[in-house]
């Protein structure tokens, strides 16, 4: 089911912390995601796993430092992760909801095109349409419309429409029905067949160490256990 | 056929307000502030070039080119300036603060700053297509409205086709309906923010060079053409631009024919008080209370 780790450190984070005005959410967080690994953030609600993505990804402000693939990320920045390979699948998807489920996807080759031509033909667009033939009936439909377990394959869609080399996906299966769960867990190992990095934050470890190989465990804002216990739970 | 021209000239005015709404609901969209100085811009496009033209000399074509870039010029300016530490800065400004107070300063100072450049009188830029009105039958189409209809259609057309056919107005109408998801995929809202905001003060500007004509200006008449906008823009929830779009041209139609047929003198009065009830009598449907609860 998993991969072994294959190369050097895809994300390296040191001494991360992330702060909401005087409430710290992360605390110190150090870990490595090398390439090719399968990474589990796993821990209690509120306990800041979000949170860590979230200032990784450039999407909040943080302190420490963030490498991703060995150039050090710039603060803020989301673009610039996005560039440098790293893409967000957000929790609760964070979609456009009166835009197409088709254009919700495309929109995530803004990270690396302006042209909707040169997008459209794009190789991770097609792959991202292709992954999803659920979805083939439904691009033409508002996102708001479609059910959560569509919903969510349009946002991970969109994330690989980015052409990420490590995908960040949030809690890809709050709140779906456990068959809806399972065809998102089987997606996620299809792209982490193909080669993509994965983190995956999730509530429930048991289910993140089906596709995982390594976890990274939070406790209050830190990130107490780093392991690759080769998916074993 | 008194309908008929009544209609004509409904429409004409109505396509105003209607490009001011859609820029007003379109940069509500992004930036979550009402653009209360639409009207203000159009002010300064007809008596900036008015006043280059007629006072200072300068040849039409350059009086109107120097207005719209220092109409583009100012507004970029206030962004960087004003906009940009009220939305950007480490201390954020939220609230009622931001989404009125603002554009409705800049709204006065514009008007301060035209009364000193262009004094208390009615001007109006002139007319760029000169001659007589043309006529079908009975309908009167005075050259100057066709004109602003021709704006109306080239402006909204283009910018219909790039939200339509674009990654860019993709991205814009994104960045409306979700700010965060926006920025996942990197898109800049401040960027649409200061672009939407220099270009509907370029389009206004454009509108009243264009309009001015046939009702003249002072430095007080952005004001009246703001709040119409405003007004339409509202019967969409300031979220819908294709909404405002249809009551800026109803609102306009309407206006001419109460003035018309009811009252020259208080076709106004009776207007806002026919809106008035029709909010009232229809608030969900009219999108007021999605612009109430945002």
């Amino acid at each position: 089911m998993t991969q072994p780790s294959s190369g050097g450190a895809a994300l390296s984070v040191a001494r991360l912390s992330v702060a909401y005005g005087n409430v710290v959410a992360v605390h110190d967080a150090t870990f490595t995601v090398a390439e090719g690994d399968a990474c589990a953030i796993t821990g209690p609600n509120g306990n800041g796993k979000s949170s860590i993505l979230m200032g990784v990804t450039g999407m909040v402000r943080r302190l420490g430092e963030v490498t991703i693939f060995g150039a050090p990320a710039k603060n803020g920045d989301v673009r610039w992760a996005a560039r440098h390979g790293l893409t967000l699948v957000p929790e609760r998807r964070q979609l456009y909801p009166d835009l197409s489920a088709g254009d919700n996807i495309i929109l995530g080759c803004y990270t690396w095109t302006r042209s909707i031509g040169k997008a459209r033909r794009s190789e991770p667009y097609g792959r991202a349409v292709e992954l999803f033939p659920e979805l083939k009936p439904h691009l033409n439909q508002a996102a708001g419309t479609l059910s959560g377990g569509q919903q969510q394959m349009v946002a991970i869609a969109r994330g690989l429409a980015a052409n990420p080399k490590i995908l960040a996906v949030d809690e890809p299966c709050l709140g779906l029905a456990e068959a809806v769960a399972k065809r998102v867990y089987d997606v996620l190992t299809q792209i982490h067949a193909a080669g993509t990095t994965l983190i995956v934050v999730e509530e429930a470890p048991r289910r993140a160490l089906t596709l995982c190989n390594r976890r990274v465990e939070v406790r209050n804002g830190m990130a107490v256990n780093s392991r690759g216990d080769g998916g074993a739970a | 056929m008194k309908f008929g021209n009544l209609l004509i000239a409904g429409i004409t005015t109505g396509s105003i307000y209607a490009m001011f709404a859609v820029c007003v609901a379109v940069w509500y969209r992004v930036s979550n502030i009402l653009n209360l100085a639409v009207g203000d811009f159009a002010m300064v496009g007809a008596l900036g070039v008015d006043n280059l033209y007629r006072v200072r000399g300068l040849p039409l074509p350059a009086a109107v080119i120097a207005t719209l870039a220092v109409v583009a010029v100012f507004a970029y300016a206030y962004d960087q300036v004003v906009l940009r530490i009220a939305q950007d800065g480490p201390r954020r400004m939220e609230g009622i603060v931001v989404t009125f107070f603002f554009t409705f300063a800049l709204s006065f100072f514009i008007d301060g700053v035209a009364k000193m450049l262009f004094g208390t009188d009615v001007h109006a830029a002139p007319a760029l297509w000169n001659g007589a009105s043309l006529t079908l039958g009975s309908l009167n189409f005075e050259r100057a409205g066709i004109l602003v209809l021709a704006c109306a259609v080239i402006i909204g057309g283009a910018f219909w086709l790039y939200i339509r056919f674009t990654l860019g107005g993709k991205a814009l109408e994104a960045s409306g309906e979700n700010s965060i998801g926006a920025r996942i995929v990197g898109i800049d809202t401040r960027q649409y923010r200061r672009v939407i905001f220099v270009a509907t003060a370029v389009i206004a500007a454009v509108f009243g060079i264009v309009e001015s004509p046939i009702t003249g200006y002072t430095y007080l008449s952005g004001a009246t053409i703001s709040l119409t906008g405003f007004i339409a823009a509202a019967y969409g929830g300031f979220r819908k631009p294709g909404r405002a779009l249809l009551a800026g041209l109803f609102i306009g139609v309407l206006e001419a024919m109460l003035g018309g047929y009811v009252s020259a003198e208080y076709g106004d009065t009776v207007m806002y008080a026919i809106l008035a009830a029709l909010i009232l009598a229809w608030p969900r449907g009219l999108g007021f209370e999605s612009a109430v609860s945002g």
